[in-house]
């Protein structure tokens, strides 16, 4: 019944995770918001990497272009919440359709480093014009949950509905994409650009398009992110932002959207187990500082050269391969 | 101001060139290069202590930097190289392994050194030349950095045209199926690649420290700055010329002090970002770039 | 088959994830008095341990403990001792939040102390609703004058003087004793700065160029030159930095590399010598002659009784460190907040502990030389300067040999010499 309707298990999924939010604390609850928010950032680069074969190392910054255009479209229009988020997914696919177009003339290692300078230069610009609050930022308060759901009703757990949802409704949609005729003219452009031009499908128009999609994701992310601290800076989207969603995308598995929850719970578990040991066993500010940086980069490194599709493909080829005999 | 662009590009142009070289060598862009140069630095501070003497500790360091380079060729590429898949991941899975190996180099760092600052002074004075009156924006250590570019461009330059290793490190990177049948022996040959851009670097990391404030930690901003300009530098120059790196490295460099200086010191990154962009879009194999081959 | 497979994985995986957070967690209960217990107390820091600003106020902390161990070992504060929780924010708002977030949450902190940075301590309070949880945030290491205003920031309380009453002090000075002289400034370009330039507009003072530098970038390499440049070329005179201790190192740095001489005034953020000497030697003496600002004594005032035992205690705890102003700021930064803390009596409460700084706050004993002006209706800290030369060894001694301080506020007030006396300091230096 569930390959029927998919539907009905992300509606499960969310009722699941409404019960828990009353059961965890505010801590795990703050968490919960940051993984829902990695799981959409990572869907937007498996979407663009894994089907569309276009490689970025930028995203932070299209994350900060949505959450810039959330914070402003508040303090300067008023606009209610649910507008901002609109606002910063439209910002952000505008910022990638035209990035896009620069991109879809570029591949490989050029791409790459082109996105990387884009990671690190754009967040700058905030520096530049104070209106958008320079070093410090800007403040971006979605303002307090609703009184109808009680005086207990948490800050962050608020936050954690909001993020949960979007991130629900977010995958959802993006896995009719993949299904739909767009993901597949992605995958055929992906496996051979060549022969998809010749089956009649418009390359370039195709990697733009996967590139606005992408960013738009990407721009949800950026809003639902500055939700949860509350201001907008340069320095809430730093290169490491984007090097950190890369990692989560290959520990995912980044052709494929199955195994999303996986990169961004390791994302977020990883340090907060290194905290736990490093409490555990009073060592050193150097191995408190480090240990996560160590872990997580041995752990891509590892992924990267064995599992390089990632887990979830992995047993799908085996499952295949089984299949075959 | 001629001065301090040609200063800060000379020292883009070290990286660049250890970046050329990489991808010369071995058709892969070492992400790593920035970390691998950091940590080449940092046993340049360890070697300073123990020697008291920079001009022992500078070639050290390089022949170091060498060595770790080749070990990571060894063990990193050449597995990255035996498991290499097809499909899309093809593309990214090199620059991931380097991004991870970034990480792990940093954390490493800081794991043995601790985070904190350390200091290198610097072996010459940083004060400018005197001509008649002024003081020109030009010092001993700037001399150093600068002569030390050159120097590695045309020795370089001249392994890489004129000598049977040279010819071996070209042909290996572009046609390593027929190298090997040539026989050259690709998998000792791509080491050694990597073994020269790993001195490269560790000159560069080292030149870079103390021409600047003299002053590095694991998450110092010279080091991001670094990778990612020395990356763009050698983009601009294109990518199959070490020339090319070092013009690249100058007209950035230059482009920056000019940012830096008259207009505002905050936009340095996103004019980097718009000149790559738009060298990438309008001349994409760069300044000096060769002809239209295998670009992925 | 195999797409269930896959889907099954997926589902599972999250699942697992889910209750993997799961596991590992409490069921939700608010304590109601957190980070204290009937023997302890717990506080938490959150500064720049590492990164650009990291310089000089990365001593802070390692200077608090020691303070607040002495006290530990004699007893501690009302049978309490007091444990610093200290969490590096590399001076990035953002991370800044998170660290706070950890301190409320995790470590369950009962007050944050010393915060430092403008941007960082705004977001923080912004961000994780300090005024809504009741946390105290004690005296928050920056100088925005915004956070003495007891509505916007009901928990927070300021320490350091504003920057506006800063410039004023500054203002008045450059105008008595460089009236006539090309005045530049170079500040950091953002609410730290802004006050900064608020005051200089109050005291009247006109500068013939001003360069504003944007946080982070004054570590590029061509920055620094560039001021040099711009300052040699509107032929300046005095030149007054309002920025970090490293945007200070890179402006020495780059004036002794093009061989440029100006009078320098420091303020008093980034007028840290022992930083500036940790990056080269060769700049201290430039500073030889600069002016600098203050209100605490002196490190190198070995009469100064609160100096004398902050420099036994320092040096038994921190033999390798050097003793200087970011260590006595550190210090006494702690001092005062035991001392809040004894007033605030056994039953200590976050609300109590706001009350009594509210009400008995301007009179406890401190080590700073100007008064504090803690009350019911504004929670401004320090409220003056004196005024100093640095020497050779980059020491800064007071004009005239004793501390003439001047006190102002952060509004239209005027600046006056004051003629506040210090209280003496409790027998030890403990909360007796």
């Amino acid at each position: 019944m569930l390959k029927k309707h998919p539907l009905f298990g992300f509606i499960l999924f969310g009722v699941a995770l409404f019960l828990l939010s009353n059961r965890v604390d505010e801590l795990r609850v703050f968490q919960g918001a940051t993984v829902a928010i990695y799981v959409i950032a990572i869907a937007s680069i498996i979407l663009l990497t894994g089907y569309s074969g276009q490689v970025s190392l930028g995203h932070g910054a299209l994350l900060a272009i949505g959450g810039y255009a959330a914070a402003l479209s508040r303090n300067y229009w008023g606009a209610p919440v649910w507008l901002t988020f609109c606002i910063a997914v439209l910002a952000a696919a505008f910022g990638g359709y035209l990035l896009g177009l620069a991109a879809a003339r570029l591949s490989g290692p050029y791409l790459a480093g082109t996105t990387l300078a884009l990671a690190i230069g754009l967040p700058s610009i905030a520096n530049q014009f104070s209106i958008l609050g320079g070093e410090q930022g800007l403040l971006y308060d979605i303002g307090l949950p609703p009184a109808s759901l009680g005086a207990d009703f948490t800050q962050y757990k608020w936050y954690f509905w909001i993020s949960a949802l979007a991130a629900l409704a977010t995958i959802y949609w993006l896995r009719n994409v993949m299904k739909s005729r767009y993901g597949r003219s992605w995958k055929a452009v992906r496996s051979n650009d060549v022969a998809a031009e010749l089956a009649g499908i418009n390359v370039g128009r195709n990697k733009v398009l996967a590139f606005t999609v992408s960013a738009g994701v990407a721009g949800l992310a950026g809003a639902l992110l500055a939700m949860t601290i509350s201001t907008v800076s340069p320095g809430a989207f730093p290169l490491a932002l984007s090097f950190s969603l890369a990692t989560g995308a290959v520990l995912s598995g980044v052709t494929t959207l199955g195994g999303v929850m996986i990169g961004a719970v390791t994302l977020v578990a990883i340090p907060e187990i290194v905290d736990t040991v490093v409490h555990r066993f009073e060592s050193s500010e150097a191995v408190a500082n480090n240990l996560p940086g160590l872990l997580v980069s041995t752990l891509l490194i590892l992924t990267v050269l064995f599992v390089p599709n990632g887990p979830v493909e992995q047993m799908r080829a085996r499952h295949e391969k089984r299949a075959k005999r | 101001m001629l001065l301090i662009g040609i200063g800060a590009g000379s020292i883009y142009a070290l990286m660049a060139i250890a970046m050329v070289l990489v991808w010369r060598s071995t058709r892969v862009i070492n992400f790593a290069q920035a970390g691998m140069a950091l940590l080449s630095t940092y046993i340049g501070f360890e070697l300073v202590q123990r020697t008291g003497n920079f001009w022992i500790a500078l070639p050290l360091a390089m022949i170091l930097g060498a060595l770790f380079s080749a070990l990571v060729e060894i063990l990193l590429i050449r597995t990255l190289i035996k498991h290499s898949t097809t499909g899309p991941v093809a593309g990214i899975v090199p620059i991931i392994a380097t991004l991870g190996l970034l990480g792990f180099i940093r954390a490493t760092i800081g794991f043995i050194w601790g985070n904190q600052d350390i200091q290198i002074q610097p072996p010459l004075s940083k004060v400018g030349f005197k001509i008649g009156e002024d003081t020109i924006a030009l010092s001993p250590m700037n001399l150093l950095v600068l002569l030390t570019v050159i120097g590695m461009v045309l020795v370089l330059g001249f392994i890489f045209q004129k000598t049977s290793l040279g010819l071996s490190l070209r042909a290996s990177a572009y046609a390593p199926e027929i190298a090997q049948l040539a026989g050259i022996r690709v998998g000792a040959i791509r080491t050694i690649g990597w073994a020269i851009a790993g001195a490269a670097g560790a000159a560069a990391g080292l030149l870079q420290t103390v021409n600047g404030t003299g002053v590095v930690s694991p998450d110092s901003l010279e080091f991001s700055l670094l990778l990612t300009f020395g990356f763009i530098a050698a983009v601009i120059g294109g990518l199959e010329s070490l020339p090319g790196a070092v013009l690249g490295a100058v007209v950035l460099g230059l482009v920056l002090a000019v940012v830096q200086i008259y207009i505002s010191g905050t936009l340095v990154f996103i004019v980097a970002f718009a000149l790559l962009l738009l060298v990438l879009l309008i001349r994409p194999q760069g300044f000096i770039g060769a002809k239209a081959g295998r670009r992925a | 088959m195999i797409r269930t497979n896959r889907r099954k994985l997926a589902l599972t995986s999250a699942v697992l994830a889910v209750a993997a957070m799961t596991a590992s967690s409490l069921p939700a209960q608010a304590a109601s008095n957190p980070g204290v217990t009937s023997t302890s107390i717990k506080l938490g820091i959150t500064v720049p341990m590492t990164g650009i600003a990291s310089p000089g106020y990365n001593k802070i902390p390692g200077a608090m403990k020691a303070y607040f161990d002495y006290v530990n070992a004699n007893g501690g504060v009302n049978g309490r001792k007091i444990t610093l929780v200290i969490k590096d924010d590399q001076y990035i708002p953002t991370t800044a939040v998170a660290k706070a977030n950890e301190l409320i949450l995790k470590d369950k902190v009962f007050a944050l102390v010393g915060t430092l940075g403008t941007a960082s301590t705004k977001a923080i309070s912004a961000s994780t609703q300090l005024a809504k949880r009741g946390i105290p945030s004690l005296f928050v290491n920056t100088g925005f004058s915004g956070f003495a205003d007891k509505k916007a920031y009901p928990t927070t309380f300021s320490i350091l003087p504003s920057y506006q009453m800063e410039a004023k002090i500054m203002g008045k000075f450059l105008k008595d004793k460089y009236a006539g002289k090309k005045i530049a400034l170079i500040y950091q370009d953002d609410d730290f700065g802004r006050d900064a330039l608020a005051g200089f507009k109050q005291a009247g003072v006109t500068f013939t160029t001003a360069i504003p530098y944007a946080s982070g970038s004054q570590s590029l390499p061509a920055t620094g030159a560039g001021w040099i440049s711009k300052l040699k070329a509107a032929g300046t005179e005095v030149t007054v930095l309002f920025g970090v201790s490293s945007a200070s190192t890179a402006a020495l740095a780059n004036a002794y590399a093009a061989g440029y001489k100006t009078q320098w005034v420091l303020g008093s953020v980034g007028g840290d010598a022992t930083t500036i000497a940790a990056s080269n030697k060769a700049y201290v003496p430039l500073l030889f002659g600069a002016k600098g600002f203050s209100f605490a004594p002196a490190p190198s005032d070995a009469s100064d009784e609160y100096v004398k035992l902050f420099q036994s205690i320092y040096a038994s705890a921190q033999p390798s460190q050097t003793f200087d102003n970011n260590v006595v700021a550190g210090m006494s930064n702690a001092f005062l907040a035991v001392q809040a803390i004894k007033a605030a009596g056994s039953n200590l409460t976050r609300a109590g502990l706001i009350k009594t700084i509210e009400t008995k706050g301007a009179s406890l004993p401190n080590p700073f030389l100007t008064p504090l002006g803690y009350s019911a209706t504004s929670h401004v800290g320090a409220t003056g300067y004196w005024i100093g030369t640095y020497d050779q060894t980059g020491a800064l001694k007071p004009d005239g040999g004793k501390y003439t301080v001047y006190t102002t506020d952060s509004g239209k007030g005027p600046v006056v010499e004051s003629s506040y006396k210090r209280p003496a300091m409790p027998a030890k230096g403990l909360p007796n």
